[in-house]
């Protein structure tokens, strides 16, 4: 490519920048619009400033910062005890379909209830505590994985599992090393899906049950009147929602630069 | 008339420094005349379409209609696309396709121009269908009625027989040429099927590769009406043929 | 599929189902625990909340706020991303705020909505609506931003209106990807509904199964569930039978294309 289309790439690039910050700056502008017409209590709406530099603080200071490790923690281990059981089971729903047929009124039935729903019957049968919060998390995590896992291997080229035949594999040989890798792309878009899901429901819980975590900091401020800090709390929380997601995609895209989400990107 | 139906003066048309694609195109049709516009493939003839058509300007030089230039597509003037498929509402049925241009008349009117069109080319079996439960050519039947429906003065082809199978492509082809007879329409169609031009028009302009300019105009006075069988037999279309065919290589090479 | 392979299907499905029920009713039976009511006490409970009264005291609210939340959601959702998605050039100016607010866990603005609207139904809609209203969103503006161009061209030879364009050819494009978005909108919108109960309500569902949990009614929590299973069934199939009025289309455009290649 030629220098100058180097830099009309690099000038466009920063005009689309400055666009996305003037948006952004639109936005402020829009908060503090509400603001002064008044219609919300002042003290219920702070200035854009005092929630940034709530949220500093707080990350800075570590209230905000502890609660979220907490959260953090949660999440993961329920994340990855919903992905083991999620591929597991949609594995075993995509090869037996026996069991799959058997399953469907069950699972069909399953799927549609709000999982936060549970969030009482969880707390009848395992109390307030670790292992209730887990298995929150990882209940509503799961379906993604599961049918995502399902979906991926009913996709596949029948071509792929009769090559996989050809060179002699067994059964588990086709599994682990056809059905697994050419159903990747979908687990992970199932995972990313499971991700999104398992950090409302530990926040859910962290609010409803007052475990330790970043749901639980936003409502006891709230609670003490600290507006700005429910606000950081909350501006915080949207940037980690977002850090999550990007760092699912920018794992897919790095270990799976075959699949096709990522061939034109 | 005194204004020739239309005129392209000296357009030309660049998308940046390095692609210019159309470089002083210079050339008229009369009205009801058949005008087939042939080039190398990818000489910019879409391009050159679309600044007739005034979905475009012009970077320079003036596309004038009976004298006047447009800055949007002219109301007498209407368009069938290639690709029939991506230029039809997929949602709509084939009336309500048709109906699309005509939006602005009143219910009983419509409803007759409507069966008229579809009836003139050989589609009101059916008028309830949806495009997709329709073949290529009848789709394109479907968008050649849309287009026929309005009453224009001129029809532009945009390759409109490129993505149908042979047989198919002689029928659109005897359709084409006597609805434009019966209408009193000028057509302008664009194509790179020397044969199909040399057929169905009245005169053929042939491009040049890309920057396109105008090469060279050939009057084709082969009498019509025209037959698939004894016009492309006479002597007369083998040397038409021959010379259109001459200059078309000329300019690939 | 073959009648004698549905049959089938039919009773291992049924027996799976039965075997299920008999289990839970034999530990009840067997290990009584608060938290594992017989079967009976359920189906009762479940039975009487679609009584009128109960009905209109605990399903309806529900409903009625989902309804107004989701329905403000789809409209809004719709209308705002077929224009954004069209008017391609606002896109840079939008995007990073949009990309933002739609990873933002739809549960931590609750205390913000309680917050600036008390424990009211306004406050209840409005996370129902915030939660839901981003799929939608998302969805239509790539919907109507990887619509069609060339009937786009068609619209302005047919001389059609900027309204006729976005209604007519852009928002019809649109409308496959929009139902995506639909359908991921309602389980949201479900979730908020029941979070927004559970955390401030003195009716609808959330509240019942909250207020049966805390004095140890397990029956009715579980009835309360199983309403929400309910619920959630119906508007799925619902929403999946307009889906394929609206978009038969659609499907058969798709069908044909798939063969084709």
């Amino acid at each position: 490519m030629s220098s100058t289309g180097k830099a009309t790439i690099f000038a466009s690039r920063a005009t689309t920048a400055l666009k996305g910050v003037m948006g952004v700056l639109a936005a402020f502008a829009a908060w503090e619009v509400v603001r002064q017409t008044g219609f919300i209590d002042k003290r219920d709406l702070p200035a854009v400033i005092e929630v940034m530099e709530a949220a500093y603080s707080g990350l800075v200071h570590g209230d905000i910062s502890s609660a979220l490790l907490e959260t953090l923690q949660s999440w993961i281990s329920g994340l990855a005890l919903a992905t083991v059981i999620g591929i597991a089971g949609g594995l075993a729903l995509a090869l037996l379909p026996g069991l799959e047929l058997a399953t469907r009124p069950i699972l069909e039935f399953l799927r549609p209830i709000p999982s936060v729903a549970l969030i009482p019957v969880a707390l009848l049968v395992l109390g307030i505590g670790t292992s209730m919060q887990l298995f929150m998390i990882s209940f509503a995590a799961v379906w993604p994985v599961l049918f995502s896992t399902k979906a991926g291997v009913e996709s596949i080229d029948p071509r792929f599992l009769e090559t996989g035949r050809v060179l002699g594999f067994n059964r588990a040989e086709r599994v682990m090393r056809i059905l697994l890798p050419a159903s990747l792309p979908y687990i992970a878009t199932g995972i990313r899906t499971a991700a999104a899901i398992a950090l409302v429901l530990a926040i859910t819980v962290e609010m409803l049950t007052g475990r330790p975590g970043i749901g639980f900091y936003i409502e006891n401020v709230r609670l003490n009147g600290l507006t700005a800090e429910m606000w950081g709390g909350i501006l915080v929380t949207g940037i980690f929602g977002y850090l999550v997601n990007a760092l699912f995609v920018g794992i897919e895209r790095f270990t799976l630069p075959w699949s096709p989400e990522n061939r034109d990107a | 008339m005194s204004q020739p139906l239309l005129s392209m003066e000296g357009v030309s048309k660049a998308y940046s420094a390095d692609a210019q694609i159309l470089r002083d195109v210079t050339f008229k049709q009369g009205s009801n005349e058949f005008l087939a516009i042939v080039g190398p493939s990818g000489c910019g003839k879409t391009t050159m379409l679309r600044c007739i058509s005034a979905l475009m300007s012009p970077d320079s030089g003036s596309v004038f209609h009976e004298g006047q230039s447009f800055d949007d597509p002219p109301p007498w003037l209407s368009i069938v696309f290639q690709d029939y498929n991506r230029s039809l509402f997929p949602w709509l049925s084939v009336r309500r396709n048709v109906e699309q241009g005509l939006r602005d008349v009143a219910r009983s009117e419509r409803d007759d121009r409507v069966s008229e069109a579809l009836t003139a080319v050989k589609l009101d079996h059916a008028a309830d269908l949806y495009p997709w439960q329709l073949s290529g050519g009848m789709q394109q039947r479907c968008a050649l009625a849309r287009s026929i429906v309005t009453a224009p003065r001129l029809l532009l082809l945009d390759e409109p027989f490129a993505s149908v199978d042979a047989q198919t492509r002689i029928d659109l082809q005897d359709l084409v040429m006597d609805i434009c007879e019966r209408m009193s329409l000028s057509a302008l169609l664009v194509t790179h099927d020397i044969d199909e031009a040399v057929f169905m028009a009245d005169k053929v302009v042939v491009l040049s590769t890309r920057p396109a300019t105008v090469v060279e105009e050939i009057p084709i006075d082969l009498p019509r009406p025209r037959d698939q069988l004894t016009t492309k037999e006479t002597p007369e279309f083998l040397s038409l043929r021959h010379k259109v065919y001459t200059l078309v290589r000329q300019q690939a090479q | 599929m073959p009648r004698d392979i549905r049959l089938r299907a039919l009773f291992w499905q049924t027996a799976t189902v039965l075997f299920l029920l008999a289990l839970w009713q034999w530990s009840a039976v067997t290990h009584p625990a608060p938290y594992l009511p017989p079967l009976k006490p359920v189906a009762l409970a479940y039975l009487s909340l679609l009584k009128p009264g109960n009905f209109m005291d605990t399903v309806f609210p529900s409903l009625s706020r989902l309804a107004i939340g989701f329905g403000l959601a789809v409209v809004l959702g719709t209308v705002l991303g077929t224009a954004l998605g069209y008017l391609r050039r606002l896109d840079p100016w939008i995007r990073p705020v949009l990309e933002y607010l739609r990873f933002v866990p739809t549960v931590a603005i609750l205390p913000a909505a309680l917050l600036l609207f008390g424990a009211t139904d306004t406050m209840r809609i409005f996370v129902i609506a915030f939660g839901s209203v981003f799929p939608v969103l998302l969805a239509a503006i790539d919907g109507a931003r990887r619509g069609n161009a060339l009937l786009l061209d068609v619209a302005r030879i047919l001389k059609f209106s900027l309204a006729e364009k976005l209604f007519r050819v852009v928002l019809p494009g649109a409308l496959p990807s929009i139902f995506a978005g639909v359908r991921i909108a309602l389980s949201i919108g479900l979730v908020m509904m029941v979070i927004s109960e559970l955390i401030a309500a003195n009716d609808g569902l959330g509240f019942y199964i909250l207020r049966n949990q805390r004095l140890f009614q397990t029956a009715n929590v579980y009835a309360g569930v199983l309403m929400l299973g309910t619920i959630g069934l119906i508007l799925t199939l619902g929403l999946l039978s307009i889906e394929k009025r609206v978009l038969a289309w659609h499907r058969g455009w798709r069908g044909l294309s798939d063969a084709r290649s």
